[in-house]
C-alpha cells in the first residue's frame, strides 16, 4: 500500500490528498513496478554480462596487445566481478548518474538526452497516425459490417499484420524515395532547422513502424465496436430514441470501445524498441534505436542499460496512464479503496 | 498487483477475432483456408523437395563473372546477386531456413509453454504463481534486446536464433494454455471427470488438450508468421543464419543496399517473406471463424 492511512486528526488537507483513490493508485503503480523495472537492469546486464568475447578485446579490435587489452579493462573496471559491476551500476543510477559509454567515453545521460528526442518525435508521430487513422477507419468499417468499409479494413489490416516493418521500410524507399523522390531515403533533419523538412525525413520510417500498429488498432477497435453495436442495451435505447446512427456510433460505441485500445496501445510501447531498432539504422536516423543495435555488437553495457531502462520506465508510465485514462472515460470506473 | 507487461506477440484477446459469423461456412470461408494452405504447401515442397529431385545452382559460391544478371536471364529465372548467386537458389534455401526456425519455434513454444501453462491453469496455487512468475519476467524484457543479445553473445547460426526465439514463443503460448485451462477448469465435464477419480495427468491429456487445443493452434499460426518475421529481422540484422548461407532477411539486406539500381534484389525476397506470413495469418484467421474460437 502506497499510502498509509494517518491517524493523527488536523491534517485534513494532506489527508484528502494523500486519500485520493487516483493518487494511491499511482503510488501503488509505481511502487509495484519497482521490482519490473530493477529485475529488467539485472537481466540487461546479466544477459549483455553473459556475451562471450572480452568487452575490452572487442572495443580495441583485435591488434590490440594483452597489455593494452589489461590495462583497458582496468581503467573500464571490467576486471571487478559481476556483483560489484552491478552495484556500483546501480548505485549510480539511483543518483540519476547512469554512466558513461564503453566505446566513446561519452556520458551515457548526455547521449540519451541527444537521440531520445529523434526517438520519441519518431514514435508520437507513428502513434498518432496510426491510433486515428485506425478510429476513422475503424468507425467506418463497424457501421456497416461486411459493406465495402468493412471489406477494405479487413484486407487492409490483414496486409498490416503481415508485413515485416523492414519489407514495409524498403518497399517505401524504392517507392516513395527512389521512384518518386517524395521523401529522403535517409537522414534526419531537425524540427528547429526546418520544421517541413523534419516531417519529410520522419514520414517513412514513421509508416514503416506505424503501418503494422494501424492495422492492429483497426482490426482490435472494430471489432470492439461491432460487438457493442450488436450485444449492449444502450444502443438499444439510443436507437428507439431515435439516435441518428452516425451519432450512436461516434458518441456512445466509440468511446466504450477505446478501452481495448487504450490498453493495447500501452502495452505496446515496450515492442516499439524493436521496431525502432530496426528501422532507424535504415533511416540513418540519429535515435536511440540506432545506438541500440551498435551498442550491443560493441558490448557497451551502458549504454545498452540505458536505452532497455528508459523504455520500461515508458512502459510503466504508460500502463498507469491507461489506467487513469479508463477513469475518465468511464465514470463508473474509479478507484476506490475496495479496488485494492 | 503486477505490472502489464510487453508482449511480443499481439494480445490474443477475444476483441481482435472477427465476432463469429452465423451463417455456414460458404464457398469464400473454404477458399480462404485452401488457398492459403495451398500456397504454403508449395512453398514447402519447393523449397524443400525441388532442389533435391531438380538440380538448382547452388545458393553460394556463385561466380563473379555472372553478377547481378537480371531476372529473366537464361539458366537463372530470378537472375543473380551481386556476389554471382542465383537468385531463385537462395530464394529456397532461404525458405528452408525461415520455415524450419518458423516451424521449430513454434512446436518449443507449444510444447514447453502449452505444458507449462496447462500445469499452471490446472493444478493453480504455488505451481501457477511460481510458473507465471518466470513467465512474466521473460515477458517483460523488451523481446528484441534479448533476442539481439543471445544471438550476438552465441554467435550467428540456425541452432541459435531458434533458441533466442523460442524464448519469447514459450511464454506467449503458457499464458494462452493457462487461460483457456482456467476457462474449462471448472466446467462440468472437468468436475465430472475429478469424480470419477481420474487423476491429474489423465484428466489434463483426455480432456484440456482436446478443449484448448483448437485456441492454441489458431495462435501457433499466427506466431509462425511472426517467428518468421523475427527471423529475418535477426538476419536483417546480420545476427541471424551467417552469411553467405542465404536467408531472406539477409537478401532483403543485401538488397537494400543496391535499392536503386537492382531494386528487385530486395523486393523479391520480401514479396516471399510477405506472402509467406500472410497466408499463415489468413489460414489461421480462417481457422479460428471456423473453429469458433473467439
Amino acid at each position: 500500500m502506497a499510502v498509509a492511512s494517518e491517524t493523527s486528526a488536523g491534517m485534513t488537507l494532506a489527508h484528502k490528498v494523500l486519500g485520493s483513490p487516483t493518487l494511491r493508485l499511482a503510488g501503488r503503480r509505481l511502487l509495484a513496478a519497482i521490482p519490473v523495472l530493477w529485475g529488467v537492469t539485472l537481466l540487461t546486464f546479466l544477459v549483455m554480462n553473459l556475451l562471450p568475447g572480452d568487452t575490452a578485446q572487442v572495443l580495441l579490435g583485435a591488434n590490440a596487445t594483452p597489455a593494452q587489452v589489461h590495462q583497458l579493462e582496468i581503467r573500464l573496471h571490467l576486471n571487478e566481478p559481476f556483483w560489484v559491476r552491478y552495484g556500483g551500476w546501480l548505485a549510480a543510477t539511483l543518483h540519476g548518474d547512469l554512466g558513461t559509454s564503453l566505446a566513446s567515453g561519452e556520458n551515457v545521460t548526455t547521449i540519451l538526452g541527444q537521440r531520445l528526442p529523434v526517438t520519441a518525435e519518431l514514435l508520437i508521430y507513428a502513434l498518432v497516425g496510426s491510433v486515428v487513422l485506425a478510429v476513422l477507419l475503424a468507425v467506418l468499417a463497424a457501421r456497416r459490417p461486411n459493406g465495402i468499409a468493412d471489406r477494405f479494413s479487413v484486407v487492409i489490416s490483414m496486409t498490416g499484420l503481415s508485413v515485416a516493418p523492414y519489407v514495409l521500410a524498403v518497399v517505401l524507399v524504392y517507392v516513395f524515395a527512389v521512384r518518386l523522390q517524395w521523401f529522403p531515403a535517409i537522414g534526419y533533419t531537425s524540427l528547429t532547422a526546418s520544421p517541413l523538412e523534419n516531417i519529410r525525413s520522419l514520414t517513412l520510417p514513421a509508416i514503416a513502424i506505424g503501418f503494422p500498429l494501424f492495422a492492429v488498432y483497426t482490426r482490435l477497435l472494430r471489432a470492439d465496436i461491432v460487438e457493442q453495436m450488436q450485444r449492449e442495451d444502450y444502443i438499444v435505447t439510443a436507437r428507439a430514441k431515435g439516435v441518428p446512427q452516425w451519432h450512436i456510433l461516434i458518441r456512445h460505441a466509440l468511446p466504450n470501445s477505446m478501452f481495448g485500445l487504450i490498453t493495447l496501445v500501452a502495452l505496446n510501447l515496450g515492442v516499439l524498441i524493436g521496431a525502432v531498432a530496426i528501422i532507424e539504422p535504415i533511416f540513418s536516423l540519429p535515435g536511440v534505436g540506432a545506438i541500440l543495435i551498435s551498442s550491443i555488437n560493441n558490448h557497451d553495457v551502458p549504454i545498452v542499460e540505458g536505452v532497455v531502462l528508459v523504455f520500461a520506465v515508458v512502459v510503466v508510465v504508460a500502463a498507469l496512464a491507461a489506467d487513469l485514462l479508463y477513469a475518465v472515460l468511464d465514470p463508473r470506473i474509479r478507484y476506490e479503496r475496495s479496488a485494492s | 498487483m503486477s505490472a502489464p507487461l510487453p508482449d511480443l506477440l499481439p494480445a490474443p484477446d477475444a476483441a481482435i477475432a472477427a465476432p463469429v459469423r452465423k451463417k455456414a461456412p460458404g464457398r469464400a470461408s473454404s477458399l480462404r483456408i485452401w488457398l492459403p494452405l495451398g500456397f504454403l504447401v508449395l512453398l514447402a515442397a519447393a523449397c524443400f523437395i525441388w532442389p533435391q529431385i531438380y538440380p538448382v545452382p547452388k545458393p553460394v559460391g556463385g561466380s563473379i563473372l555472372e553478377a547481378g544478371l537480371p531476372p529473366l536471364s537464361p539458366g537463372h529465372i530470378l537472375g543473380t546477386d551481386p556476389n554471382g548467386n542465383d537468385v531463385l537458389s537462395r530464394i529456397l534455401y532461404g525458405g528452408q531456413v525461415s520455415l524450419e526456425v518458423g516451424f521449430s519455434v513454434t512446436v518449443i513454444g507449444l510444447v514447453i509453454g502449452g505444458s507449462l501453462g496447462m500445469a499452471a491453469g490446472y493444478w493453480r496455487g504455488i505451481t501457477d504463481t511460481s510458473i507465471m512468475r518466470v513467465l512474466d519476467v521473460l515477458i517483460a524484457f523488451p523481446a528484441l534486446v534479448l533476442a539481439l543479445a543471445i544471438a550476438e553473445g552465441l554467435g550467428p547460426s540456425e541452432l541459435h536464433v531458434i533458441w533466442a526465439l523460442a524464448i519469447f514463443s514459450i511464454p506467449a503460448f503458457g499464458r494462452i494454455a493457462r487461460s483457456n485451462t482456467l476457462a474449462i477448469r471448472e466446467q462440468d465435464f472437468m468436475l465430472a471427470a475429478r469424480l470419477s477419480g481420474s487423476r491429474g495427468r489423465h484428466i489434463i491429456l483426455r480432456h484440456v488438450i482436446p478443449n484448448i487445443m483448437p485456441q492454441l493452434m489458431t495462435f501457433a499460426l499466427l506466431g509462425f508468421g511472426i517467428v518468421i518475421i523475427l527471423e529475418g529481422a535477426l538476419s536483417f540484422l546480420g545476427l541471424g543464419i551467417p552469411l553467405p548461407e542465404p536467408s531472406w532477411g539477409s537478401m532483403i539486406a543485401q538488397g537494400q543496399q543496391v535499392l536503386s539500381a537492382t531494386p528487385e534484389q530486395a523486393l523479391i525476397p520480401s514479396a516471399f517473406l510477405f506472402a509467406t506470413v500472410v497466408s499463415l495469418n489468413v489460414l489461421g484467421d480462417a481457422l479460428r471463424e471456423r473453429w469458433g474460437v473467439r
